[in-house]
């Protein structure tokens, strides 16, 4: 458990550091098109593309750590009304088809992002492969899939502690 | 069951779902994935899932939430706040009231450098709370004044809930930001007046703090406003004269802060560090939540429920106005349970319809009075967001004594409301001259 824990919120924080690049790599992006356009003349050949695909990208590799620090909103009054083991038999109900639903998203990703590679689709502007980032995405919900299982093993423990 | 009926049953269990405190957007991507499934098949639900997913995240128009949040938290983070309540405070700190009136201003003003009321309540209270404690301030006002103030973030441009509006009604984000300024200052001016009374009424509960030459307020103007309009003017002002996408305008906003900031010395890697972090957590957030609501309002088109309501509203003999208020009437109490760009995503793919194609409202104007209802909700009990944040600066104040003084505040919310229904014009004017 403590491993598995280790493992999940340590590489949710390594991808969560390497999305906060890729914006600030997407924002400089934009930036160096508008100047290139405006000062020079001269447009970054596909920018409107890569903002895309890096923002996926992006928002695929933070999901883990915004659903390790709780970040996904949830209405809380109510459950806390309840008794402690209450409050926990609910939370381990509910994080079985969460799970399932993420782990399952992530599935059909992989598999959306193979066919992708399979039938050879590339973006419209640039001719750019883009499976990869449908890749990337996918991993993201599989790091979120295994922060829920995490967070169920740790209530299951956990005994009535909250 | 009728798609109807499934439809229905549909939004029944995300009720259910929400109250066990499962998150949002899981439920409604949950829901939304079986409810399509049944009322389509199964291969056509594998499918929507993946291809919602990836298209929502790589979309082009959506990548511009990430450029505000991140203009945003930088403006946190390197302190912008403090020099507008130090501006602020010099200029109107000696009336009666006048530290709960800076902070109304304040909010305002860092309201156009930043998207969020969260972000905005919890750096304006951060700086004006420990102020009003030092002049005595009641705690009641003081924190309530902040909580409410907070909200004015949504309305003044930047403001990451138009944005998610006008990507769900595919309505433009520079009209819905330039639509927000009239209602966001007017607010702002209400809530001035309702802590002025209070302090006229009763001197105690405000009392009027030091008064500052002319020289020393000339001389704090050059500090924060400079900064913010400096930052508006190439950001928004780009936007509004048509040069930048709402993407670009806040890429460029956020260059606009580095620059300024890093001109002043203030800019350090910890600041953008902290930013980015800021930033991916809350990006992931809203975007989870924003593929959620789509992969939902594909179960909701396909059960038909807007195309029901719509004609149920159509054949109903009672005045559009009746049925606005009625619409307005459940964003007030659902605001009052479920966070505000969730409620948005969750009912206007249900409520736009009537309210545009059968009772002929502008889709600006209801998207400016929608975002002002659910904000009431972010001072409202149970739920207030805001109060909460307050709570986590003033841990010393009690829940209660912070709900008790927001009364008066969301008393301005519905006159503000009152005013705008009863005058249209002063939200859709802006954005009519916008081309």
């Amino acid at each position: 458990m403590n491993i598995l824990e280790t493992i999940v919120v340590k590489s949710s924080r390594a991808f969560d550091m390497l999305a906060g690049l890729i914006l600030a790599g997407t924002a400089l992006l934009v930036v160096a098109n508008i100047i290139g356009r405006t000062l020079l003349g001269y447009s970054i050949l596909g920018t409107y593309e890569m903002v895309g695909f890096f923002t996926a990208s992006a928002v695929g590799l933070s999901l883990a750590r915004c659903a390790v620090e709780n970040g996904h909103i949830a209405i809380e009054f109510i459950v806390e009304k309840f008794k402690p083991r209450v409050q926990r038999l609910i939370e381990i109900a509910l994080s079985i088809p969460s799970m399932v639903f993420l782990g399952f998203a992530s599935y059909n990703l992989f598999a959306y992002g193979l066919r992708i590679a399979h039938t050879g689709e590339v973006s419209p502007t640039t001719q750019m492969i883009f499976y990869p980032y449908i890749y990337l995405v996918a991993f993201g919900f599989l790091l979120l899939s295994l922060v829920v299982l995490m967070q169920f093993l740790k209530k299951v423990c956990g005994g009535d502690q909250q | 069951m009728s798609p109807t009926a499934a439809g229905l049953t549909g939004i029944i269990i995300f009720f259910v779902l929400i109250v066990f405190r499962m998150p949002i957007a899981y439920v409604m991507a949950l829901v939304g994935f079986a409810g399509f499934a049944y009322l389509t098949n199964l291969q056509a639900a594998f499918a929507l899932v993946s291809k919602d997913l990836f298209s929502t995240f790589s979309s082009y128009s959506l990548s511009v939430i990430p450029m505000f949040i991140w203009m945003g938290f930088l403006a946190f983070h390197a302190g912008i706040g403090t020099r507008l309540y130090n501006l602020a405070y010099k200029m109107v700190g000696h009336l009666p009231g006048g530290l709960a009136i800076a902070t109304q201003a304040t909010c305002a003003l860092f309201g156009a450098v930043c998207g969020s009321n969260t972000a905005t309540a919890a750096t304006i209270g951060a700086i004006a709370l420990p102020e009003m404690r030092k002049y005595n301030y009641s705690p009641a006002l003081s924190t309530a004044s902040v909580a409410a103030g907070g909200a004015l973030g949504v309305l003044i441009p930047p403001s990451v809930i138009f944005i998610v509006y006008g990507i769900s009604a595919e309505q433009s984000v520079g009209k819905l930001f330039l639509a927000g300024i009239v209602p966001g200052l007017l607010l702002m001016l209400l809530y001035m007046a309702v802590v002025y009374i209070l302090a006229r009424r009763n001197p105690a509960i405000g009392p009027a703090g030091e008064k500052f030459s002319w020289r020393e307020r000339l001389a704090a103007l050059g500090g924060g406003l400079f900064e913010v309009l400096v930052i508006f003017a190439i950001s928004l002002g780009g936007l509004f004269a048509g040069w930048f996408s709402p993407t670009e305008a806040g890429a460029v906003g956020v260059a606009g802060v580095m620059l300024v900031t890093l001109v002043q010395g203030k800019l350090n890697l910890e600041i953008i560090r902290k930013s980015l972090t800021d930033t991916t957590r809350t990006t992931a957030m809203i975007m989870l939540l924003v593929a959620a609501a789509i992969i939902f309002g594909r179960f909701i088109a396909v059960s038909r429920i807007p195309f029901t309501m719509a004609g149920t509203v159509a054949d109903l003999a009672i005045p559009p106005f009746l049925v606005m208020a009625l619409i307005l009437l459940i964003y007030l109490v659902l605001g009052c349970f479920i966070d505000a760009l969730a409620l948005i995503l969750l009912t206007i793919p249900i409520f736009l319809p009537v309210a545009v194609t059968v009772l002929g409202y502008d889709p600006i104007w209801f998207g400016v009075i929608t975002v002002m209802v659910v904000a009431m909700g972010v001072i409202t009990p149970p739920v207030g967001m805001n109060v909460y944040i307050i709570k986590g600066v003033a841990r010393d104040i009690p829940l209660e004594v912070i709900f008790s003084g927001i009364w008066p505040f969301l008393f301005a919310i519905i006159v503000c409301l009152a005013i705008l229904i009863a005058f249209p014009g002063l939200v859709t004017f802006l954005p009519s001259l916008l081309h």
